[in-house]
């Protein structure tokens, strides 16, 4: 296999689904946001894939501002996963229904 | 020889990705999803992005796993992935939605390669020899000039969220006070 366009965005979409298939099957929350971390690299991939393909540096600094923003999430996500620890001393996400109508 | 490398990368990065998803050990997990990112920052390199395969080392597989980790250890995550009866059901749906989800990416990059959209690989390494600037340079230039305005609000969001992980992960005493940093360690 070259590494060509069709190569990278298959590489891209199985990575993409791989973390799809982590949030619909895990329960423990962290597992959960890694798969979501997951997915944002693989979008990252098919960023810089379209990027080299067409010769254009903008799919670059799109990637370092999903960066930001995934450092941000991470930063926020984990200080509420920590919260929601000292309240009921687990992080299954299907159990934590407080907010639940 | 080049398609050799390719090929293992390939299978290398999906063997993590697979690693992140299986593991029963969340800290096993967390160490390939390390694995899948060094992964990725070397397919950046083979696509001649090296500013941004540098920033994936650092910020990724450095910063935001670390915070990962360290968040894992400090809950002490032990207990075993279980299913109950009423999440059998979701689980099998959501499989199958998400692998047809699958197959419709790749009927969609099917479709391009056979109508014959890609380029030559020697056509563009050939026009990224041809720059007479390094890529940082480019990249810098278009981020302060193009792109000022989301740089900017960059900052603003860096901001909040920092600000607001302190108000979220900080301790209450029973009547809602805080609890200082000294009295925690005492």
């Amino acid at each position: 296999m070259e590494l060509t366009f069709e190569a990278n965005l298959l590489l891209s979409a199985l990575l993409f689904t791989i973390g799809i298939l982590g949030v619909m099957w895990k329960r423990n929350a962290i597992s959960l946001f890694m798969s979501v971390e997951l997915m944002l690299n693989a979008a990252n991939l098919a960023f810089v894939a379209f990027a080299y393909e067409l010769g254009l540096l903008s799919g670059g600094i799109l990637v370092l501002f999903i960066m930001t923003v995934a450092a941000a999430e991470a930063g926020v996500g984990l200080a509420i996963f920590i919260s929601l620890f000292r309240g009921k001393h687990h992080i299954r996400v299907d159990e934590h229904d407080s907010l639940h109508g | 020889m080049a398609g050799l490398v390719y090929t293992l990368l390939f299978l290398i990065t999906v063997a993590f990705g697979l690693g992140v998803l299986l593991n029963r050990n969340t800290v096993s997990s967390a160490m390939c999803l390390v694995g899948v990112m060094f992964c990725i920052a070397v397919n950046y390199l083979m696509m001649r992005q090296e500013f941004v395969a540098l920033i994936q080392i650092l910020v990724y597989a450095g910063a935001i796993m670390v915070v990962f980790l360290f968040v894992i250890m400090m809950l002490n995550l032990r207990e075993r992935e279980t299913t109950p009866w009423y999440l059998r059901n979701a689980r099998f749906w959501g499989g199958a939605l998400a692998i047809v989800f699958f197959f419709v990416l790749a009927a969609g990059i099917q479709i391009f390669a056979v109508s014959g959209g890609t380029k030559a690989t020697a056509a563009k390494e050939a026009a990224i020899a041809a720059r007479e600037t390094p890529e940082v340079i480019l990249l810098a230039t278009l981020m302060l000039t193009e792109y000022i305005a989301p740089f900017l609000l960059t900052s603003v969001l860096l901001l909040v969220a920092v600000i607001g992980a302190i108000v979220m992960a900080r301790r209450k005493d029973e009547d809602g006070n805080e609890i200082l940093i000294e009295e925690e360690v005492a």
